[in-house]
């Protein structure tokens, strides 16, 4: 039953019930009657900045912006009148008058609300002039670009940075026109504590904050002779990639997405999911491990690099909660340029290792000092010095970078065949799958771990209590009469509420996945712009029916990742393995401009990595 | 001249004014602005806002945000003197804007005006130059304060005059 109270409006002339303490904006929804906004984003913000979404209200002095504004009973509305369209027109080209006119070379042309409503609007001529100076991009991070110039001060990024994430790399400063949005000190967002997930980014209405734009370099790279240029695709992006080409949200493309990325020009077209499957190995042996022999519990993933560098910011002194496993991005460089190498008989130093990947994050992942694993592999056996030294991984390009190369090189997505990836690092479980969503590396784990431990076949291998978009799921497993109790949550303000409840000694768990992104990584910085709940739900479900559509579900019966042991890296959590595919972090804490990256005195080792 | 107090004395100082807002309603305004006086330069450096920060548990950019919104706090250290320029629309019809460029010639700091920050400190910090919006005393424009005395009508002669005797550091009392 709905017990919500309901009130009788009027919006331009018809009657119309809307929920007591509803927005106006909310009321005209329901009853099918669409208000343009700009600032204002669903579960993100309403600020009231822009004076978009204006209507109005009889008996109002004003025009009242129906973003923020609730409708009573016998309030009567109107949507359309000359009065409106001058007033929203007006917002906008005064937005415009200090908004630079590169449409054409901004990375968000065609994708722009900013321009969208322009055009919406009927904005016809420039009729204000600039009254601001030009500033400074913001360039210090490896991640994420900040132009100010094309800021409209909307204040999305700063709602999702603060309220979803409970970052607050940046916030407003100054005031009147001297208002803008800066980190710490104007220090840029590289010097701060920010975790480069991106979501300020995927919000953005302008071309303001983007991601670094490594397309150039890829498209160089793969013109170069000598080099062998692989890629891998995270899961994410299957369900992302046809979205930014077009297609309907939450479109599976997998096959075509391998087919255009051979036509792009890459050697060998591989999976992420491979290494995902790996990880799920390493990962449920060290959770094993660690409840075996009194390690530190709950263990806590670490595949999302943001949540990584959140933790290395905010919580130093619970670092050695998290498992020491690199990610299935780091994992997979780590063995291209060693096993996959090795096999194929190619000099590591011509491997370029392409990432695709939902992630803005996973850009400064690659670049982390320590992910070097394979170099430091060949470097005595081929005495080799510093000078031939290589990252695992070279570069990583966002979803919105992949569908850029696709359109720039005329690959028209919905006419490709489908595809299958290329072998050995191909192959993947219906587990690695549903590592883009939230609650899937849980999910995949347990699968994993209940057969490791138990030595039976799961009865049901769907663990449906950590599945969904609820910020933070809880399901108990009984394995052997051990009764294991675990968490999945995505955003960092989730995570942050359970990194607390640890900080307390309250938190009851032996095992907790975060992703840094809602709804986890299908939902990441790196994907298509909109994302909404709506649309990360279409992405979820693909996810899904990806998985089930696989004939193998369980990571350990992945048999390219049996080979890979036998042949390599011998069993989980080995020698090779703790080379390889096992990690380090940093105490950074917030004043991390004082620190250096590459000061070996700020590194933590983890229990399995300090063996 | 009083001796120059280290930063770990202010820090300490600081963290005791922070343990007497503990918990009150706009308790980050009250610390900064009793942290700014503290200070021997009437100033918030970098320092202090990260000690204030890492103690109240507020994000940085909530700091930056807030010290940056309210022209009272100040990020760089001030000058001895503090001299304001009205540039309220009464004054300005009356030429405050010569003053303001009077005193980048006076004072020697033409470039900093010319790049349009209306605030800078002379290099040996004996003057700070700001601008007020309006000081209510339209009928006596322009008018500018010096150390927070009024004074009326004035001219760039008399502006000269004012920042000579200043120098020689005189008290100067003045009263129309």
């Amino acid at each position: 039953m709905n017990t919500t109270t309901m009130v009788n409006i009027k919006i331009n002339g018809n009657d119309h019930q809307a929920p007591l303490n509803a927005t106006i904006l909310e009321a005209c929804k329901r009853g099918g009657i669409n208000i343009p906004t700009l600032c204002f984003m669903e579960d993100v913000s309403k600020n009231a900045s822009c004076a978009v979404c204006v209507v109005e209200v009889k008996g109002a002095k004003s025009l009242l912006r129906s973003c923020t504004a609730c409708v009573y009973d016998g309030m009567e509305i109107v949507t359309n009148s000359p009065r409106i369209r001058d007033a929203r027109k007006t917002s906008v080209e005064l937005l415009l008058a200090n908004h630079p006119k590169d449409c054409l070379s901004c990375l968000r042309n065609q994708n722009c609300e900013l321009q969208s409503l322009a055009s919406d609007l009927g904005v016809k001529e420039e009729r204000y002039v600039r009254t601001k100076k030009m500033e400074k991009c913001d360039t210090s991070s490896i991640a994420i670009h900040r132009d100010p110039n094309k800021c409209i001060l909307c204040g999305r990024c700063i709602s999702v940075c603060q309220n979803v994430q409970t970052v607050s790399a940046i916030g407003l400063s100054g005031r009147g026109i001297k208002s803008r949005i800066s980190t710490y000190m104007e220090k840029g967002l590289g010097n701060v504590a920010c975790t480069y997930c991106g979501q300020c980014a995927l919000v953005c209405p302008t071309g303001a904050i983007v991601e670094r734009d490594d397309t150039d370099s890829v498209f160089e790279e793969m013109s170069n002779p000598e080099k062998y240029v692989i890629v891998q695709t995270a899961p994410a992006v299957r369900v992302g990639i046809g979205e930014a080409m077009g297609m309907e949200p939450g479109s599976l493309v997998t096959g075509q997405m391998v087919a255009g990325l051979r036509k792009l020009g890459f050697k060998k077209v591989f999976d992420t999911q491979f290494t995902a499957d790996l990880t799920i190995l390493e990962e449920g042996y060290e959770l094993i491990d660690r409840i075996r022999n009194n390690g530190k519990l709950p263990m806590i993933t670490s595949c999302s690099p943001g949540w990584i560098k959140f933790a290395e910011h905010f919580f130093p002194d619970l670092l050695g909660h998290l498992s020491s496993c690199k990610s299935p991005q780091q994992m997979f460089g780590a063995v291209a340029k060693t096993y996959y190498a090795a096999k194929m008989e190619i000099d590591p130093r011509k491997i370029v290792v392409v990432s695709v990947m939902p992630c803005t994050a996973k850009k400064y992942e690659a670049r982390r000092p320590e992910m070097r694993g394979a170099f430091d592999f060949w470097k005595d056996k081929r005495a080799w010095s510093s000078e031939d030294a290589f990252y695992d991984v070279d570069y990583v390009l966002t979803t919105r970078e992949l569908a850029r190369m696709f359109r720039e090189t005329g690959i028209k997505f919905s006419s490709l065949p489908v595809e299958d990836f290329d072998h050995p690092l191909g192959a993947s479980t219906g587990a690695a799958v549903i590592f883009g969503a939230t609650g899937g590396v849980m999910e995949a784990a347990l699968r994993t771990a209940y057969e490791v431990i138990t030595g039976n076949p799961l009865a049901d291998i769907n663990f449906t209590a950590v599945r969904g978009m609820e910020g933070i799921k809880e399901a108990e497993v009984e394995m052997n009469g051990l009764k294991v109790k675990v968490a999945a949550a995505h955003t960092l303000k989730n995570a942050r509420t359970l990194m607390e409840q640890i900080e307390k000694g309250e938190s009851p768990y032996a095992f907790i996945e975060v992703m840094t992104c809602p709804g986890g990584c299908l939902g990441g910085g790196g994907q298509p712009i909109p994302t909404t709940w709506e649309i990360r739900k279409k992405r979820a479900e693909s996810i899904y029916a990806e998985d089930a559509n696989k004939p193998l579900r369980k990571s350990h019966e992945n048999p390219a990742v049996q080979t890979l042991y036998t042949e390599f890296l011998k069993e989980p959590l080995g020698e090779m393995s703790h080379h390889l595919l096992h990690t380090r972090y940093r105490e950074r804490g917030v004043f991390t401009w004082k620190t250096n990256e590459n000061d070996p005195s700020m590194e933590k080792n983890n229990s399995f990595a300090a063996h | 001249m009083n001796a120059t107090r280290s930063l770990a004395q202010e820090l300490q100082e600081i963290d005791s004014v922070i343990s007497k807002y503990k918990g009150k309603h706009g308790e980050l305004l009250g610390i900064l602005e009793e942290s700014q006086l503290l200070n021997e330069h009437k100033f918030l450096s970098e320092e202090a806002l990260n000690h204030v920060a890492l103690k109240t548990g507020v994000p940085l950019s909530r700091v930056y945000n807030v010290v940056t919104f309210y022209s009272f706090f100040n990020l760089k250290p001030q000058g001895k003197h503090t001299i304001t320029v009205c540039r309220g629309t009464a004054c300005h019809t009356k030429g405050s804007r010569t003053l303001l460029g009077d005193l980048g010639l006076i004072l020697n700091c033409k470039k900093e005006l010319d790049e349009g920050e209306p605030f800078f400190t002379t290099p040996d910090n004996q003057f700070t130059v700001t601008t007020v919006a309006c000081f209510g005393q339209c009928a006596l424009a322009p008018v500018i304060a010096i150390d927070g005395i009024i004074y009326s009508n004035v001219t760039t002669s008399k502006l000269q005059m004012l920042v000579r005797r200043i120098s020689k550091v005189r008290r100067i009392h003045e009263h129309h």
